[in-house]
């Protein structure tokens, strides 16, 4: 059992989402950046669909009834128990002993994993909050939250992943509306530095920059998945994240590679992004690159 | 994403859901299909993206050779005409609310799909006599259960939210059930017919 004691903003559990769902218009809701969600989960020896906790709001601090492995990632992050821990580590933790997150101004999503899982009710075959539509809701101050068993102890800690760097070069693969827009304009796009309005969340990262216009016309709805980078007619585009509506009829100048979605959901208002061009084999090869960097954390047979 | 042109008809919007099921039984991943366009999703690590062109490939062939026959299950929406916008939309239609309630009320919709929100259906098509753009301002608020056009289409509102079609009445049905074993109470393919309460 897990007690929050102090819950941040709007802290949620999150699993790997539900995308069984979308077709019934069902966002698939998860971890805002996932990378830093499947390595806290790996840290602890959890499988990729357990579910952990997304924290959007310091100061967020809990403790437990039992021992367990827990890893806090996230931009920024840290940790105290009794001193100051690093984040992107397996740490030990004892029953009763009090853990509280740390961040900067610059920590817009942290996470907290904890071996065996957080074990809240599934809702549509997820664990994952949407709270738009009431599925799951805000952790609230001295709430308890059921866990699985922990396949994990204390000679697992101290492993640690390589934090991502959240630079704001985020790599996108072209379209797929790419000639809905004229030459000059997607030129502008490639050249131009974003900087992200403060209206976004969990939906989408809005961008503030120079005017990116479709061309003349309507576009038919249609499906839409997350990274895509919609743009409506006033020229300000959206980048969709994990709690997107599932279709949009606005045109899709290129879509976010999933290795780098964690930039785009952790840069704060204000903050620069820039786009750049990548191919298929790049996002593959990223994607790749990154589930190697947790497997080898995995306990080998 | 698999397009199927630019202008949609029942035929197209049938084909693009037929793709999404055959697409849908090989179990990469889920499907999105909307008017002319299907986006099929694969997990990359377990599908490489050459398979998954080839058997995108054969799931379109496939869905063409065998169109779906599925007629889906007639639903029908009890609804109070009573929306904010349903005097302005008729005026602007130049015809009287109460036809206009009948023109709404007396014919078939077919759920095309769902988005926008969780259970949302969009339903075509409403009679070509009622003209209903979207709001030039949308609104920040729309409540669960608003039964609205805009575009030549209907739907409701499963959840409060904002929203830019024009309101005509409500219904008490709950739309979207979360915790029900089927969340929605229009699927795709589903024929709906609005009836005066």
């Amino acid at each position: 059992m897990m007690r929050i004691i102090e819950p941040g903003l709007r802290s949620t559990v999150q699993d790997h989402g539900r995308r069984e769902h979308m077709r019934l218009g069902i966002p698939p809701s998860g971890p805002a950046d996932p990378f830093a969600f499947r390595a806290a989960n790996a840290l602890v020896d959890n499988d990729d669909d357990a579910a952990a906790i997304e924290v959007i709001g310091l100061p967020f601090s809990f403790t437990f009834d039992d021992r367990r492995v827990i890893a806090v990632t996230g931009r920024d992050a840290s940790l105290t128990i009794r001193g100051r821990l690093p984040a992107w580590t397996s740490i030990f933790v004892r029953a009763g002993e009090t853990v509280t997150l740390r961040g900067s101004a610059r920590t817009r999503y942290a996470y907290v994993a904890v071996s065996g899982g957080v074990a809240t009710p599934p809702m549509l075959g997820s664990r994952a909050a949407y709270l738009p539509a009431g599925i799951g809701r805000t952790l609230r101050a001295g709430e308890t939250l059921p866990l699985g068993t922990s396949a994990s102890g204390a000679h697992r800690a101290a492993r640690t992943v390589e934090a991502p760097v959240y630079d704001g070069q985020v790599r996108v693969i072209g379209g797929p509306h790419t000639e809905r827009f004229t030459p000059d304009v997607l030129a502008r796009f490639y050249d131009a530095t974003f900087h992200v309005d403060e209206t976004s969340d969990r939906q989408g990262t809005r961008l503030v920059g120079p005017p990116i216009v479709p061309r003349a016309g309507e576009l038919l709805s249609c499906g839409v998945i997350e990274g895509a980078i919609q743009v409506p007619r006033g020229g300000a585009p959206i980048v969709l994240l994990a709690d997107h509506q599932t279709t949009g009829g606005y045109p899709v100048i290129a879509t976010v590679i999933e290795a780098d979605l964690g930039k785009v959901a952790q840069a704060v208002p204000g903050e620069a992004l820039r786009f750049y061009r990548a191919g298929r084999r790049e996002a593959l090869d990223a994607l790749r690159a990154d589930l190697r960097a947790l497997d080898g954390l995995r306990p080998t047979a | 994403m698999v397009e199927l042109g630019e202008t949609f008809d029942e035929a197209a919007v049938a084909r693009a859901r037929a793709i999404a099921d055959a697409w849908e039984r090989l179990g990469h991943g889920p499907a999105l299909p909307a008017y002319v366009s299907v986006v099929l999703q694969f997990d990359p690590h377990r599908v490489s993206p050459e398979d998954a062109e080839r058997d995108a490939g054969d799931a379109i062939a496939r869905a063409d050779s065998a169109p779906s026959k599925v007629t889906g299950r007639l639903i029908e929406v009890p609804t109070q005409y009573d929306g904010p916008d349903l005097a302005e939309t008729a005026e602007h239609s130049k015809i009287s609310v109460d036809e206009l309630v009948r023109l709404h009320s007396g014919r078939e919709y077919t759920a095309y799909f769902l988005g926008f929100l969780s259970a949302f259906a969009y339903l075509g098509r409403l009679d070509p006599r009622i003209v209903a753009p979207r709001l030039a301002r949308p609104r920040e608020r729309v409540p669960a259960g608003s039964v609205a056009i805009a575009d030549g289409q209907s739907g409701i509102y499963p959840l409060t939210s904002p929203g830019g079609w024009r309101i005509i009445g409500h219904t008490d049905l709950v739309v979207f059930d979360p915790a029900a074993p089927d969340p929605a109470l229009i699927h795709a393919g589903d024929r709906v017919r609005f009836v005066r309460r």
